[in-house]
């Protein structure tokens, strides 16, 4: 049992960090974004210290919660429309091993995410933080992937690559740009503003923004950000549940 | 002889359509069974509920005494999928690794690269560059990775060119002899009657004939003599038709045909009768003709 968990972990692992789409999506387009928005055209305003680490954890959160609707779901996708998940149900792989091997594998580069995109920051920009809030707002990113994760196991259940990846770009953007994640949400319509705190990504975002201003995430962030989860969750396994039915 | 697939008044339906339609049959340890059909006949569907992948919408499916689904089944099982699938982003060697990971006794992974018939070179690729006749053979050793007492193959061959198609059914071969059962599917007849040792012939959903590849031919095809005469005329046709163990006759290719059980008897009749023929051609009952026969009838009583 153990030797199949950690097969399965390890072979997840290489296939992520085998593919190029990741580099792009979850690495280099953050990377750039930060560079253009910290040093090319600064938008910051006055305190730009605070502007270069509060647009850091933008980026880091951009990037991972892309890597979690887009690679996660895309790849669910992948993996059924070319027969690979019908081929695993007649092994003997416990479905749950194989989706531990995707979680895993999904963790891991985001840990490897965040590291490099914070480094990216500490290199361009000299960000400074603490190591408790190196550490707390690398952590927050990283739990709060999840709700992105849920995102992208229904993003998984579509039928085809296409639409899931057309679906997916267009959630993750939009939840991006109205999620403060490329602008702060300070410029965008009223209106805006107050849909703004509802959505998940605004909330994974403000965790961090909060962190690197020396606070702790909001207890408001923390709980809409579990009901997300648990809402996508629902929807997920009820989907699945649905699907099942031949 | 130890049962080990058991199908029970199987019947599966799509909607409206119906697959697979009262099917039941059991395979004993060591056979190697061809459930041979035209297209669309139901193969695929009955070998998916033998997997476990589809449920039948009546009737019961036992694996070793077991529901398909049963993780002690799929331990013992491998299977072929007619859909080939390979897992992107891991190289050959890795993935026959992974899959050997997954089974209690797996096979040595010194016979399964030997299976696959890859080079070293191509062992390093990445599985998903490999042509389609690689894959095949991928998923061959994928099937086999487990060292399984029961082998399922959706239309194996397709795609593999001459050699590799013998080297394949070399294989089985060897692999029946150490006690493995095989089932397989195929719409090619000639395959159905070199590799197995019984045929299951399934047309429209449903089982027509059940066998071994001789009694299937034996029950069906007739043997037919054909020959030329010089004094052809409807007097000579009526002496014909009246020799004992003539079935019919007819004209074909320009030759005067007659279907018999026994070609000897005929023979024997029209020299001793006299009979004005030359150029006499025995023709052998093909298994292919036997195939149209059996699923044309079907269509007709349907």
């Amino acid at each position: 049992m153990k030797k199949k968990v950690l097969m399965q972990c390890k072979a997840e692992l290489l296939r992520i960090f085998r593919n190029p789409y990741y580099v792009f999506w979850s690495l280099l387009m953050p990377i750039m974004f930060y560079f253009i928005f910290t040093r090319v055209v600064n938008t910051g305003g006055d305190d730009s210290k605070l502007w270069e680490a509060h647009y850091l954890m933008s980026m880091t959160t951009f990037s991972v919660m892309g890597s979690s609707i887009m690679t996660f779901g895309i790849r669910l996708v992948e993996e059924r429309t070319q027969g690979w998940a019908t081929f695993m149900q007649i092994t003997p792989l416990p479905g749950q091993i194989y989706f531990l091997g995707k979680m895993f594998g999904q963790t891991m580069m985001h840990i490897f995410s965040i590291t490099l995109i914070f480094l990216a920051g500490y290199l361009m920009n000299g960000v400074s933080l603490s190591a408790s809030q190196w550490i707390s707002s690398g952590l927050w990113i990283l739990i709060g992937s999840l709700p992105f994760l849920a995102i992208g196991t229904l993003v998984g259940a579509m039928k085809r690559v296409d639409t899931a990846s057309g679906v997916s770009n267009a959630v993750y953007m939009a939840l991006a740009v109205a999620g403060g994640m490329w602008m702060p949400i300070e410029v965008l319509p009223k209106i805006m503003q107050h849909i703004s705190k509802w959505l998940p990504s605004y909330n994974y975002g403000n965790g961090a923004w909060q962190i690197v201003r020396g606070h702790s995430p909001e207890w408001s962030n923390i709980i809409i950000s579990l009901g997300y989860l648990v809402i996508f969750m629902i929807l997920s396994t009820y989907v699945r549940k649905k699907q099942e039915v031949v | 002889m130890e049962v080990i697939v058991e199908m029970n008044q199987i019947s599966k339906s799509f909607k409206e359509k119906k697959a697979v339609d009262h099917i039941s049959f059991n395979i004993h340890k060591g056979s190697i069974v061809a459930i041979l059909g035209p297209n669309g006949a139901g193969k695929t569907t009955t070998l998916s509920m033998m997997l476990g992948m589809l449920e039948p919408t009546q009737g019961t499916v036992k694996i070793f005494g077991q529901h398909p689904k049963d993780i002690k089944v799929r331990e013992k099982i491998g299977a072929m999928l007619q859909q080939v699938s390979v897992i992107d982003r891991l190289k050959v060697r890795e993935v026959i690794e992974l899959f050997r990971s997954y089974y209690p006794n797996p096979m040595e992974m010194e016979f399964l690269i030997n299976l696959t018939g890859l080079t070293p070179s191509d062992l390093n690729r990445y599985a998903e560059k490999l042509s389609g006749g690689q894959k095949r053979c991928l998923s061959f050793a994928l099937a086999l990775a487990g060292n399984p007492e029961l082998l399922f193959l959706d239309e194996p061959t397709v795609g593999l060119d001459t050699t590799a198609r013998r080297k394949f059914w070399a294989s089985i071969r060897e692999l029946s002899k150490q006690g493995k059962t095989v089932v397989f599917t195929t719409h090619y007849l000639q395959e159905a009657d070199d590799a197995a040792d019984r045929i299951l012939l399934i047309s429209q959903g449903a089982l027509v004939a059940d066998g071994t590849p001789e009694e299937i031919k034996s029950r069906i095809v007739k043997r037919s003599l054909s020959f030329l005469s010089d004094q052809d005329s409807p007097e000579f046709r009526q002496r014909l038709i009246a020799l004992p163990s003539i079935a019919e006759c007819y004209d074909k290719d320009g030759r005067i045909c007659v279907t018999t059980d026994n070609t000897d008897s005929v023979l024997a009749a029209i020299f001793t009768g006299g009979l004005p023929v030359r150029d006499v051609r025995i023709d052998q009952g093909r298994l292919d003709e036997a195939f149209e026969q059996l699923t044309q009838n079907h269509e007709e009583a349907v």
